[in-house]
């Protein structure tokens, strides 16, 4: 069965579902970062930047297998 | 023998590595983002490529906080132009009398903010003028034209973000915490330093003073960088506070020995002669002797409190570091406030509304076609001018900037590209540009530097990359020509009705720390550390508008800066005998400094040095900090009359 994708429309204007799973990634993001800092994420890798960039693409791709 | 070996970078044809890494992480993403704005169809890839060049910052967090500051300035923009398209729509003169009113409320709004939200109050007032004037005639595209931009602002910011986490671009951390030493250790050397220099010491303060506010803006773009930025931010923040609070106290300490003792040792002298004088008996000396070694006590006490307040400091601002080092919350987080000139930022304001006025009247005048694109280019380099010390400077930088980039971008359009059509071609033939004006950017020298920022901004909106390339040389000479038209324009503009002096802005300060000195002692809650930064702040922004040179306005402030401070530390100190049996001494202590009144301030501190039971008590503190107190609002005091004498 084809995955269905919710639409987002905003003032009449039809946005890329891509779009929202984009904005829920980040704002998961933005709500893990104090845990993150508490688990000493950035401690944790030589290149923490390349760490948490991977750690957004795993939410995102979770997102849109997920829902 | 003792050798020092100082660490060179490594160079590539003379240019560090970090210049040519950072050039060609622009390049590539500038490439990116034109790849991926071609391949989503966007209608203004030219915006995403003009984004790069604008976030081409040399750190991660910089690059980052700069891009979160442009979307929502972009949000803010596109929002003000459907207002006011929807307001003054089919009135051409009332459409550009509210873009100069607009254009005017984001001057005002960014003389108030430093860094970014300075970049994103001026970036709101030209967007307007990019979306809205552009599509003066035809009002119903205004929003499609925001959405377009928006998406191309959006690829540009993630394009600028991967590729600078995929190359490794450095962070400002590691740098932020070494310069953040290095200054506490210059602060050290500063208050242990026994030169009676008062010239070279002066010097070192303001140097010191203008480095720590320097980082403001830097120290907020840290907390992008990674999940602890923001408790990292907290930390640095609270150790620039501290370390602006800890060198007022070593100015304190440094100025003070010397004459809190002459002023004591003067009155103490003065007992005996006036004893003298009145042919006192016998009997009282003993009584005066007594008095003389008090006033000693007070003022070597002074000396004594000053001192322990500076190591109180010190360690503070140690265990801040600490706590920047480990990433660890600091045990206080204090906010570091910026001063803000309400008037400056107004008459700044009105004068780039001024400017825009001046300049749509000339085009409708003028009533050439298409002027819409060179009164939205004048809207853009009074804005980034406005972020700028200088705004006429800039101008003239554009104005010579401009045809540099024309003329590269036409060799770049109808010699090397010349027909074109196949992306990689594009990608190649880009490189050398942007990677040139990259290098140029970095460079040391400020004329070369511009320079290179103008030709990375400039180049992609003169090509206007488009997917297929038009090559089509009437539109390049046309925004050519309205590029140049646009500086110069707002430069005569600019000549007609200059922008706020220096000599203005100076004087402005002044008058209002002047002002400041007279009023209430607290305001807006703040704690006596984040008003001496905020102070602070106002004598950088003092030292930017060439502060330095006007050493006699320069004293003066320096004197309301130590004054303010100390009132201010005073008001904290007295706050605990509020309710106590020693109200009524700090009811008149607090009369006294309102008052101005030096003589009282010195009887009440000897009187508490007297009550005080031990030398470390609440009491013998509050003393020390009133005789010291007396003694800076004394010297201030001298300042102001050698000012009125010349």
């Amino acid at each position: 069965m084809a995955h269905t994708f919710g639409e987002l429309v905003v003032g009449g204007v039809l946005f890329a579902p891509f779009v929202t799973y984009l904005l829920a990634a980040l704002i998961l993001i933005v709500v893990l970062r104090p845990l993150l800092h508490v688990v000493g994420f950035a401690k944790m890798f030589s290149h923490a930047s390349v760490a948490e960039l991977s750690l957004y693409v795993t939410i995102l791709s979770l997102l849109v297998l997920l829902f | 023998m003792v050798a020092i070996v100082s660490e060179q970078p490594f160079t590539v044809a003379n240019i560090p590595l970090s210049s040519w890494s950072f050039a060609i992480r622009v390049w590539l993403a500038m490439i990116l983002a034109l790849l991926v704005s071609f391949w989503l169809q966007l209608e203004a890839p030219a915006s995403a490529a003009v984004t790069v060049g604008i976030l081409a910052e040399p750190t991660r967090g910089q690059a980052l906080d700069k891009a979160g500051f442009r979307l929502l300035a972009t949000v803010v923009s596109v929002i003000a132009s459907i207002a006011i398209t929807g307001l003054f729509s089919q009135t051409r003169d009332l459409i550009l009398a509210a873009f100069a009113v607009w254009i005017g409320i984001c001057v005002f709004a960014a003389n108030l903010f430093d860094g970014y939200r300075a970049y994103a109050a001026v970036l709101s007032g030209y967007t307007v003028a990019i979306i809205a004037t552009q599509q003066i005639d035809t009002p119903q595209h205004v929003f499609e034209s925001g959405m377009a931009r928006g998406a191309a602002i959006a690829v540009g910011i993630l394009s600028m973000a991967v590729v600078n986490t995929l190359m490794f671009a450095p962070d400002r951390y590691p740098r932020l915490v070494a310069q953040l030493a290095v200054i506490r250790r210059r602060v050290r050397q500063y208050a242990s330093a026994t030169s009676h220099d008062e010239l070279g010491s002066s010097t070192i303060f303001l140097t010191l003073l203008r480095e720590i506010v320097a980082l403001r803006p830097e120290i907020a773009s840290v907390t992008l960088e990674s999940s602890s930025g923001s408790v990292k931010s907290v930390a640095a923040r609270s150790a620039a506070v501290g370390l602006v609070a800890e060198l007022q106290v070593a100015r304190i300490l440094k100025s003070g020995p010397v004459d809190v003792d002459r002023v004591a040792c003067d009155q103490a002298r003065a007992a005996p002669e006036r004893a003298d004088d009145s042919d006192l008996t016998a009997q009282r000396l003993p009584e005066l002797v007594a008095g003389q070694n008090c006033v000693r006590d007070v003022a070597s006490e002074a000396l004594a409190w000053a001192g322990r307040d500076l190591l109180r400091r010190d360690e503070e601002v140690r265990e801040d570091l600490l706590a920047l080092r480990s990433a660890q919350w600091p045990l206080r987080a204090w906010r570091a406030p910026l001063y803000r000139s309400y008037r400056t930022a107004a008459e700044s304001g009105v004068r780039a509304s001024l400017w825009l006025a001046i300049a749509s009247i000339f085009y409708v005048w003028a009533g050439w076609p298409a002027t819409s694109v060179s009164l939205s280019l004048v809207a853009l380099i009074i804005g980034l001018g406005a972020t700028t010390p200088n705004p006429r400077g800039f101008t003239v930088s554009t104005l010579i900037g401009a045809p540099i980039a024309a003329l590269l971008t036409g060799l770049l359009e109808f010699i090397i590209l010349n027909g074109a059509d196949a992306f990689p071609l594009l990608a190649l033939a880009m490189a050398p540009f942007t990677v040139g004006a990259a290098l140029l950017m970095k460079s040391q020298n400020p004329l070369w530097s511009s320079l290179g920022r103008v030709n990375l901004l400039f180049i992609p909106v003169i090509l206007a990359p488009s997917n297929p390339q038009t090559y089509n040389p009437q539109s390049f000479l046309f925004t050519s020509f309205f590029l140049v038209a646009a500086a110069a324009l707002l430069l005569a503009a600019q000549t007609l009705i200059p922008p706020v002096s220096d000599d203005a802005r100076r004087m402005r300060l002044l008058a209002e720390a002047h002002g400041e000195l007279q009023g209430p002692a607290h305001q807006n809650g703040e704690a006596s550390q984040e008003a001496t930064f905020r102070d602070a702040s106002r004598i950088g922004q003092f030292l930017a508008a060439g502060g330095a040179q006007d050493s006699r306005a320069l004293a003066e402030m320096l004197s309301c800066f130590d004054q303010s401070t100390m009132i201010r530390l005073c008001d904290a100190k007295l706050m605990p005998f509020t309710d106590g049996p020693l109200a009524p001494l700090a009811d008149e202590a607090r009369t006294a400094i309102v008052n101005r009144d030096t003589s009282s301030l010195r009887t009440i501190a000897y009187r508490l040095s007297e009550m005080a039971r031990q030398k470390a008590s609440i009491e013998a503190d509050v003393a020390a900090c009133l005789a010291l107190t007396s003694k800076i609002l004394d010297r201030g005091s001298g300042i102001a009359l050698s000012q009125e004498a010349t």
